[in-house]
């Protein structure tokens, strides 16, 4: 049907400054002489601004006519009052562009066809960023590969990157994005961070050095549960997607499901809290998937889990006030990390355990990661610092994502020049 | 003598922050933390703990600028129903704002349909121009929920303005209901909040009880 087409014509005239509340679309066959006059009459009344889809053409040929609201009444009664019956097409005219303005937004998010042609500068769907994996993937066969390391609570694939020159079992640095899921610029960083290590080796500077030596493993959609659900239901969701027996609540906090002082103060042992720790250490697949990748991989000697925001970068422990033997080392890397970044654009850190400079964290994944023996253990809290906080603006999302490289290139190069 | 970079200082900035939004800002004006550049802390016997703060705040219209300000922030001991105490001296001269909070006025008085809006800033972090002095109201009613609600073990921020309705009143008052969603940093919980906002440009805010 013509529809489709005259409601584009419509969309562009709504997006200027008219509305279309309340209008709705008529239909009526005139099956006679008198019914077809009575119709042609109503062209005449100008004060109506009638609009007329379909003319009056002839006998048994259907006249649309779009009938702003204040002039119903009076179309309707004169209609009825000759006996002329008619039917109504569209109830409410701008109820439908609404939807049309929605479908069209929908379908322009075509998949790009590389990734030279992806919009860093935006926020993408599950869907999008997988397609960009294997995008990336097909593009740089020779150094890209996808690893599925688990299935989510609810069966979506939980892919990581390896980015590697070859080797066997080469010493590997980890990021990861999006453990907590509404930390959308998170997931944003990862996407960008696939792409500039890609570029970097094409380009034969930056960590092109380090991939001769090293492999970089990067998980960009570490809860894709929650990062589904936010997108679908609560934007402000952060937790896993995961129904235990017994629990009121849904979900558990991927940040406080490691077994690294596991339920101790620091944590929530109430379902519906955003700090519940869960059942059980690894109860959750999104950590097991990663904690059995860890184990079975042996030699990862960097872990750098990236959240936001507060702008912090946080070394082990949060679940004791202890200090890491590692404490002056860790202090003086973020140091150096942080004057890195912020040399960039003046973005300010601050940085230090996690127990003194956020607040005590049990069950936490860098916690346990320290303890496996990976040194250089760090979390990342991106911007901003509570403008926007979660709803960061997506033209932020590549400065971000461009600083926080350099903090995660002097985590990395010191990893390499320390190895273990 | 706190070191500014852990949290028992940076959570008591907040407050201070919050404070200082409720009684300066305005649909011209949010302020926000450049730096906290020194903070001590005082314990006082059957009292509480008492903050001395340090700060340099700049205007979110006007970063190039920066205001330096004093502030001292009173946790009263054991009291889950009495706000911390705060005072706030700003040194130097805030960029005046009469001209654009003229305009905000006249334009809403002018509106026919009383003005709503939801999801500010949207999921994707944006917000309309025009409904950028409505966000900024929300940061001054924000101000006084986190003031009035802060502990030591307390950190809020406004995550979201989830729905503002506008009610048009018989004085010259503008009167503004939201609906603001605060994200708590200890506890991650988001939660909405109610609150009622009264603005006059040159009376200032008041949030309605």
């Amino acid at each position: 049907m013509r529809l489709p087409v005259l409601l584009a014509a419509l969309v562009a005239v709504a997006t200027c400054t008219e509305t279309f509340v309340g209008h709705q679309v008529l239909r009526v066959i005139p099956q006679n002489d008198e019914e077809l006059q009575k119709v042609q009459e109503l062209q005449e009344l100008e004060h109506l601004q009638l609009d007329f889809w379909l003319a009056p053409r002839g006998l048994g040929l259907p006249v649309d006519i779009r009938v702003p609201f204040p002039s119903l009444q009076a179309v309707k009664a004169h209609l009825e009052a000759a006996g002329v019956s008619y039917s109504i097409m569209i109830e409410d005219v701008q109820a439908l562009l609404d939807e049309e303005q929605r479908e069209m937004l929908r379908s322009s998010r075509q998949l790009p066809l590389n990734t030279d042609t992806f919009n860093y500068e935006a926020y993408h769907t599950i869907d999008e960023i997988y397609n960009f994996m294997d995008l990336l993937v097909a593009e740089n066969p020779n150094l890209v590969s996808k690893l599925e390391i688990g299935r989510s609570t609810e069966n979506r694939p939980l892919y990581v990157l390896k980015f590697s020159t070859g080797g066997t079992n080469r010493p590997a640095v980890w990021i990861d994005t999006g453990i907590h899921s509404r930390e959308w610029v998170t997931q944003a960083s990862g996407v960008w961070f696939a792409k500039k290590i890609v570029e970097d080796h094409a380009n034969n500077e930056g960590v092109a050095s380090i991939l001769e030596t090293m492999d970089i493993l990067l998980e960009i959609v570490t809860n894709p549960d929650g990062f589904a659900y936010t997108q679908t239901t609560n934007r402000m969701w952060r937790k896993t997607r995961s129904r235990h027996s017994g629990n009121l609540c849904v979900g558990v906090d991927p940040n406080r499901n490691w077994d690294a002082g596991f339920g101790e103060a620091g944590a929530s042992s109430s379902s519906c809290s955003e700090t519940y720790h869960g059942p059980y250490a690894n109860s959750e697949p999104e950590v097991k998937s990663i904690v059995d990748f860890v184990k079975s991989h042996g030699n990862i000697k960097a872990f750098v889990s990236i959240h936001s925001y507060s702008q912090l970068l946080l070394y082990p422990y949060g679940y004791t006030y202890t200090a890491v033997p590692d404490q002056q080392e860790l202090h003086e890397v973020s140091a150096k990390a942080v004057a890195a970044l912020s040399s960039l654009y003046g973005t300010q850190y601050k940085y230090g355990s996690i127990i003194t400079t956020i607040y005590r964290a049990s069950g936490g994944t860098i916690d346990w990661t320290y303890n496996q023996g990976i040194k250089y253990s760090f979390t990342f809290e991106l911007r901003d610092t509570g403008r926007y906080g979660f709803l960061l603006p997506a033209k932020q999302i590549v400065p971000t994502a461009e600083e926080t490289w350099l903090a995660l290139k002097v985590i990395i190069e010191h990893t390499r020049d320390n190895l273990y | 003598e706190l070191p500014p970079s852990q949290f028992p200082a940076s959570r008591a900035s907040a407050v201070a922050l919050g404070y200082l939004c409720y009684l300066r800002g305005g649909p011209g004006r949010g302020l926000q933390l450049r730096e906290l550049r020194r903070a001590r802390r005082q314990d006082i016997d059957d009292v509480g703990h008492k903050y001395y703060l340090e700060l340099e705040l700049e205007d979110v219209l006007d970063k190039a600028r920066t205001v330096s300000c004093t502030a001292e922030v009173l946790y009263h001991l054991g009291s889950k129903t009495s706000a911390p105490d705060v005072q706030v001296t700003v040194q130097g001269e805030l960029r005046s704002t009469e001209e654009a909070d003229q305009e905000f006025y006249n334009w809403i008085r002018s509106l026919e349909k009383e003005l709503v809006a939801e999801n500010i800033p949207d999921s994707h972090g944006n917000v309309p121009p025009e409904l950028e002095p409505i966000h900024l109201l929300a940061w001054v009613a924000s101000g006084y929920l986190i003031w009035q609600n802060s502990t030591e073990n307390t950190k809020f921020h406004l995550a979201q303005v989830k729905h503002v309705k506008q009610v048009k009143r018989s004085d010259e008052d503008l009167q503004f209901d939201y609906v603001v969603l605060l994200h708590e940093m200890v506890s991650q919980e988001v939660l909405p909040w109610q609150v009622t906002l009264l603005w006059h440009p040159q009376r200032g805010a008041r949030v309605s009880q």
